[in-house]
């Protein structure tokens, strides 16, 4: 039985292991094989030979599809910047007041914060598209990002609420009690205690921009906006496709947020079971 | 009077934000909707009341578009369900790499979906791509087979890619219901003499049942709002597109913001009613 176990549970674990690896990993072998190879009529599934050189030309900046990727991942990473420095403020101060404080219209700003959570793109895309035309935002990283954060925002102000409930009152009743006024209550119990949601929550936020494709396909016209993911569907559609160039870049946009969700895992999954169970 | 504006002050940035970029906007989409409104023909826009709405309820091009929709919905929903509650099972089992499993497992979720459609469209390509070669290495076709040109092969395709990226969410949010099932209730049970089946039966599943409502409700939502892996594995072609890339096309590629919002409008409400349980089981306390 025990061993019978073991094996179930190895069976299990491959499975596992190749659905959830395998489309990397086989990108990755496209993309370390030789372009006249890929075009053989072989069912062997790794190339005899290996090559480095569509890495090599995406990562070499001289190159005219290199600069194009090192562009598009430096406006992703410009609006991840953005998007943390005006979404965790922005989201703290929201929930802290939707969580710890009683007034008028707490319920419905609540509810109606959330609603957006299932409203799709494309129900606000059209008029922020003549708004983005008329004030000729489309090649602006900052406006791009306050849109990511508005949609962003139901999500980490929700998390961030339900952690905010979990901190006992009395410890900013003390503080008060010693002297704190509310901001200083705030920044000297409310921050310092709940590091991990802020944590999880920026995680979120990264990951979720680093992702954008539909917002930004509309919104970023030029090179100067357009970020990785979007970068990576233009060298999809040329005229002609070099397989092996766009499955490299397909692993270099994967490499940095797999990285990050793998050693920032404990935050990350947290942050999800927050989002989805009451704290 | 100062604690009262407090709260208030707190909140004005959020407001402002979500007021100009997200309720104004879906305001301003209902009176888009309303007009006949061309880019083409910039000079002739005016009110025409419902009557976008009604040729797109009569056209075949959206009710094309809301069979893949309803495709994609239903193949989802179930295979997350079933395939996340059984991922949920296999990472609950206490090995010395849980940590690392349970990173992996993520993975598919915290990757940008349109670069997972790519991943994927290499799996499926049509020449001599992972599936083909499989298929003919063991035997089951004896030249390539051309999967992503055929409607429902496609739509398939398309949900399968879906599933994958959905399955974490849904295997972490029974995991965490699982996990939240005190132990002594199962240790009661088996003093009881229950066996392993009516333990699963009267205590596992319906202690589960408001976690897994999160789960499915929450992947209907993202299986209506699927985008990214329709354009990744299938461009902008018409063959597998769903409301929201007919949405897309009709405004930003045939420049018709009139239509174009009044199909948005459509979603919207199709997303708006799964949206309104997915709220309401987020909200349901689980209690002992």
């Amino acid at each position: 039985m025990k061993f019978g176990k073991k094996i179930g549970y190895l069976i299990a674990l491959v499975i596992f292991l190749i659905l959830t690896l395998g489309p990397f990993l086989w990108t990755f072998v496209l993309s370390v094989t030789p372009e006249y190879a890929m075009m053989e009529k072989t069912t062997r599934l790794l190339p005899e030979v290996i090559t480095y050189d569509n890495y090599r030309e995406l990562l070499t900046s001289g190159t005219q599809k290199g600069s194009i990727l090192i562009t598009g991942i430096r406006n992703a990473l410009k609006a991840v910047g953005v998007t943390l420095i005006l979404g965790i403020p922005i989201a703290m101060m929201s929930a802290y007041a939707l969580s710890r404080m009683e007034f008028k219209g707490r319920r419905l700003i609540k509810n109606l914060l959330l609603i957006t959570m299932v409203i799709p793109v494309m129900a606000t895309i059209i008029p922020l598209f003549r708004l983005f035309v008329a004030r000729q935002w489309l090649d602006d990283v900052f406006w791009l990002s306050t849109v990511y954060v508005s949609s962003y925002l139901p999500m980490v102000t929700w998390l961030m609420a339900n952690y905010f409930a979990t901190i006992p009152k009395e410890l900013e009743e003390a503080a008060q009690i010693d002297g704190c006024g509310r901001l200083a209550s705030f920044l000297r119990i409310i921050v310092p205690t709940s590091y991990p949601i802020i944590l999880s929550a920026a995680l979120i936020m990264f990951l979720n921009t680093w992702s954008q494709f539909q917002i930004p396909l509309i919104l970023a016209s030029s090179l100067e906006t357009k970020p990785v993911a979007i970068v990576v569907s233009e060298f999809m559609t040329k005229d002609s496709i070099q397989y092996g160039l766009t499955a490299a870049a397909g692993i270099i946009a994967v490499l940095p947020p797999a990285v990050t969700a793998l050693i920032f895992r404990k935050f990350l999954i947290s942050g999800m079971m927050g989002g989805a169970v009451k704290g | 009077m100062k604690k009262k504006i407090l709260p208030y002050l707190l909140l004005s940035p959020m407001i402002l934000i979500m007021g100009v970029l997200v309720f104004y906007p879906i305001i301003a989409t209902f009176s888009y909707s309303l007009k006949k409104w061309k880019l083409t023909a910039p000079n002739d826009i005016h009110m025409v009341g419902l009557r976008n709405y009604v040729s797109i309820l009569n056209s075949d091009s959206f009710w094309y578009s809301f069979q893949n929709t309803l495709f994609i919905l239903a193949v989802v929903v179930l295979l997350t369900t079933v395939l996340g509650f059984l991922t949920s099972i296999f990472l609950n089992i206490d090995v010395k790499w849980s940590g690392i499993l349970l990173a992996v497992a993520m993975l598919p979720w915290a990757l940008p979906p349109y670069v997972n459609g790519i991943l994927w469209k290499f799996v499926f390509s049509s020449g001599y791509g992972f599936m083909n070669k499989t298929v003919i290495g063991l035997g089951l076709a004896d030249k390539p087979i051309e999967w992503l040109s055929s409607r429902w092969s496609l739509l398939l395709i398309v949900s399968l890619v879906v599933t994958w990226r959905s399955i974490p969410f849904t295997a972490l949010v029974c995991l965490a219901g699982r996990q939240s099932i005190p132990g002594g209730l199962y240790e009661a049970a088996r003093i009881d003499g229950g066996n392993r089946r009516t333990i699963f039966r009267t205590i596992t599943l319906p202690l589960m049942l408001p976690f897994l409502a999160i789960g499915i409700t929450s992947t209907s939502v993202t299986a209506i709002n699927v985008f990214d892996e329709i354009i990744a594995l299938s461009g902008y072609s018409d063959l597998g597109k769903n409301i929201l890339v007919e949405s897309y096309m009709t405004t930003f590629s045939f420049l018709d913001f009139g239509k174009g919002s009044a199909v948005t409008y459509l979603v919207m409400l199709f997303a708006g009613i799964l949206g309104i349980f997915y709220l309401r089981s987020l909200n349901k306390e689980v209690e002992y």
